[in-house]
């Protein structure tokens, strides 16, 4: 038979531990973002080009080759390093070069940035290079945007769907 | 000479039980053989130590069994191995505080009854009920001698029908 | 790592002291950390299947259907999903305080090396099913955690995309996603549970139920707190916003705001090195390893109480290979014998009364012999005079008596308290070589080898074989279990036996008979007494 004191001691220990466990199980509360700031994420996978021309094979080389392999082209498997560009108000925030991923380089270069800027208009510049140019941009995209706080604003990329897209 | 004499109606048809009962009974005479009128000697208490190893592991690969084959009775066996195990213990103490001098055969037929009583029906009714026996037969130590003029225990066995 | 572990171990002893006193050793959650840690697993599970009825995938029907339960089932799937949540907390608890326990007493070396490695990969299960299941809520806290997840795995270079683009916004994001996760929610902890059944594999008599008034009393507790706190959801998630204050669990959430303010790199160099670092504890020095047991079949006739007796399952049957006409006989295997001498305990032959020349046991450890301890006896009694003389038999990790600074007491150590054969006390007693006995261990609930102290109490109360005979007079007796935290304890208990043991009239034990007259084992009793 307990004695009260044990009951009373192992009560107390029980609501200590509950204590504990209802506490720490959401508190203290941890601020992962300035609820007055917004955030603009950037974020796409697109391959650029092969970083040579293709090239076409010769009659002599298409029959050198078995039957079943003669491909009418030679296309290089590496692709170009990406050249990604953004600006935010007239500032160049974000510019870099995105290798192509792939042990022979030939799959898709990726970006993905968190960029937390403050609340309120702006204006988003944003440019991608693909192509095997040494200059310039293949692709840019300009876009006005009103950000309330606490907004994700992300932009992506997709040929497909006409490039630059923000949602 | 003292003498527990091996007989074949003994066979319980256990080699592992046969061959420890042999060792017992051979332990035992060893102790009968080497008792003297005199005061405790250190041999006498070895092979009384000895008795006592290895009746406990006799008892223990016993009940081992037992508990293998669900035996029915094998908690007033099991009792009884106790209570023999605290009596093996009883004599070696008389007999360290001397209690048998000049009392060999109270002694020899101390340690015969010990042995014999648990052997001839608990034992018995285990190997029989576990169809180790060779023969069905109830065997029943109904006394144990001590012919003095021989110097020999003679186990004499009953036996009963099925 | 004694410097940690020291300070660790005191740290236990000293609060399962007063969880002894508050508790009793019996219901001491201290001693059933591991088998706590299994009981809220299955609250967890109950709960969890009770919830899973109601749990829509989808969006937005996985927020909906668990605030449908929140509040309008409060009185039910609510208290479920609280008691899911305070018992998952719960068994993060017991499995951190259970590691760092076996940690602080050393419990991982040699064979046990199995328990603990299989016990550290519980670590990832456990904090992955949590994760998971506060993902599937998908309110601002699942969003949080699902692209801070997805950014930290981003970082190890094995993914194509990344997988935090899932997350970029709602229009690449499928309801169909919490299919994929309700089923890894439950393939995780169905993962768990068969680690948990193989972590106890190398244990023999594993203790996986708390007593049942420290259960009763922990689910109380978890409905009370389940009725006073209910666990509720953030707002709904939403991709076009970023969640800001959150209400977080710690217990399972504290990696995230590490990996936000140090780097995924950090992390994974913490939780990776980390996990391979608790891997290896077993073998990081300074190792000490102990030659295993060894049977000598000469002196085995297969009786298996070595193997019944063992906590770790090193000892086996199997068919004989000498010859004898035995059946069986016990094999160790090294690899799993953690050198405890448990099994010498347990072995008839292991008896003191035997012919010294001869005196092996059919199991014995190689560097502590029965012959060894025998002789240690012999030669403890030496100095001992009058008529308070002790001899104390104690184990390397409770109490050391021989420390107390008491008079007439000699100190015979062993591996384990459970390596005293009954039979010992018998012949310190009838041969004189002292006027009292102690069996000293560690405390209630603590045994280093998990059950040794508990085989002995059986032994001693004849409840467990091989048991302690009759004749061995309990007045000269005295068994106290103590930690090394329990010294005045222990010297006080020493004491008063040792001043009780003065007043005992001169011992007739040596001719006390307890024999039936005639050799009748029918029951009936006389006694004779010495002439």
């Amino acid at each position: 038979m307990m004695k009260p004191a044990q009951i009373i001691a192992q009560a107390t220990v029980y609501a200590l531990f509950a204590l504990g466990i209802g506490v720490l199980s959401t508190r203290p509360s941890y601020t992962h973002f300035d609820p007055a700031r917004a955030l603009i994420k950037v974020s796409f996978a697109h391959g650029g080009e092969p970083v040579t021309a293709c090239r076409k094979r010769s009659r002599a080389e298409l029959k050198a080759l078995a039957a079943n392999m003669r491909k009418a082209s030679i296309c290089p498997r590496q692709r170009v390093a990406l050249r990604f560009e953004l600006s935010l108000d007239n500032t160049v925030i974000l510019s870099e070069t995105l290798p192509p991923t792939g042990w022979r380089g030939d799959g898709s270069s990726k970006i993905y940035r968190r960029i937390p800027t403050t609340a309120g208009r702006h204006t988003i510049v944003a440019k991608l290079r693909d192509s095997r140019r040494d200059q310039g941009f293949d692709h840019v995209s300009r876009h006005t945007i009103t950000l309330v706080p606490g907004q994700s604003l992300s932009i992506d990329f997709k040929p497909a769907h006409g490039g630059f897209i923000y949602e | 000479m003292v003498v527990i004499a091996w007989k074949d109606e003994f066979c319980t048809g256990n080699p592992a039980v046969d061959h420890e009962h042999q060792q017992l009974i051979h332990g035992i005479n060893s102790v009968c053989e080497g008792i003297h009128d005199g005061p405790p000697d250190d041999e006498t208490r070895d092979r009384l130590g000895d008795l006592l190893a290895h009746i406990t592991a006799h008892f223990a690969l016993e009940e081992a069994v037992m508990r293998e084959q669900l035996y029915d009775e094998y908690q007033p066996h099991k009792d009884d191995h106790e209570v023999l195990l605290d009596h093996i213990r009883d004599i070696m103490c008389a007999y360290e505080a001397g209690v048998f001098a000049g009392r060999r055969e109270d002694f020899i037929k101390r340690l015969g009854d010990w042995f014999g009583g648990h052997f001839g029906t608990l034992d018995a009714r285990l190997h029989r009920v576990l169809g180790q026996a060779p023969d069905p037969v109830a065997m029943k130590i109904s006394k144990i001698d001590l012919d003095q003029g021989k110097n020999e225990i003679n186990v004499l066995l009953t036996t009963h029908g099925k | 790592m004694e410097f940690l572990k020291r300070p660790m171990k005191f740290a236990f002893l000293w609060l399962e002291g007063w969880f002894d006193r508050f508790f009793g050793p019996k219901w001491n959650p201290f001693y059933c950390l591991g088998a706590l840690g299994y009981y809220y697993f299955w609250i967890v599970a109950a709960s969890g299947i009770y919830i899973f009825i109601f749990f829509d995938t989808g969006i937005p029907q996985a927020f909906t259907s668990t605030e449908y339960m929140t509040h309008d089932q409060w009185y039910l799937a609510g208290i479920m999903r609280s008691l899911h949540r305070y018992a998952s907390d719960a068994m993060v608890v017991m499995v951190l305080m259970h590691l760092c326990r076996e940690f602080a007493f050393d419990r991982y070396r040699g064979g046990r090396w199995f328990s603990w490695v299989t016990g550290v990969s519980t670590l990832w299960l456990v904090f992955s099913a949590g994760v998971t299941g506060y993902w599937l809520v998908w309110d601002k806290l699942a969003q949080y955690i699902a692209i801070a997840s997805t950014e930290w795995l981003d970082w190890l270079p094995i993914f194509g995309e990344p997988i935090a683009r899932n997350f970029l916004a709602s229009s690449h994001f499928d309801g169909r996603f919490f299919t994929l996760l309700v089923f890894m929610h439950i393939a995780i902890p169905l993962f768990l549970l068969f680690i948990m059944w193989f972590h106890l594999q190398r244990i023999s008599y594993a203790k996986v139920n708390p007593a049942r008034g420290l259960a009763v009393g922990t689910l109380a507790m978890l409905f009370v707190l389940s009725l006073v706190k209910p666990a509720i959801s953030h707002e709904m998630a939403n991709l076009a916003e970023v969640p800001g204050v959150l209400n977080m669990d710690w217990f399972y959430l504290w990696a995230y705001p590490m990996i936000e303010h140090l780097g995924p790199g950090f992390m994974w160099a913490f939780a990776g090195g980390g996990t391979l670092l608790l891997i290896l504890v077993p073998w990081l020095p300074p190792k000490k390893r102990r030659p295993a047991a060894v049977v000598d079949l000469k002196n085995c006739n297969g009786c298996t109480r070595c193997v019944t007796d063992c906590p770790f399952r090193a000892v086996n049957m199997q068919p004989r290979t000498d010859g004898a006409p035995f059946r069986e006989e016990a094999v160790v295997d090294p690899s799993m014998c953690v050198s405890c001498g448990i099994c010498v305990g347990a072995c008839p032959t292991a008896m003191p009364f035997r012919r010294a020349s001869d005196l092996v046991a059919g199991i014995e450890l190689p560097d502590l012999s029965v012959a060894h301890i025998r002789a240690q006896a012999h030669e403890a009694a030496v100095p001992l005079n009058g008529k308070d003389r002790i001899i104390a038999f104690g184990c390397d990790h409770g109490c050391d008596a021989a420390k107390l600074g008491i008079n007439n007491l000699a100190f015979v150590p062993l591996r384990c308290a459970g390596m005293l054969l009954p039979s010992f006390i018998d012949y310190v007693l009838s041969k004189n070589l002292a006027d009292g006995v102690v069996v000293s261990g560690c405390r209630e609930g603590e045994c280093h080898h998990r059950i040794g102290n508990v085989w002995v109490d059986g032994r001693l109360a004849r409840e467990r074989d091989p048991q302690l005979r009759r004749r061995v007079p309990v007045e000269r007796l005295l068994k106290n279990w103590a930690a090394p935290t329990d010294r005045r304890q222990l010297f006080t208990e020493i004491s008063a036996f040792q001043a009780r043991l003065r007043d005992l009239p001169e011992d007739d034990a040596a001719t006390r008979l307890t024999l039936v007259n005639g050799g009748k084992t029918d029951g009936t009793e006389t006694s004779e007494t010495a002439a």
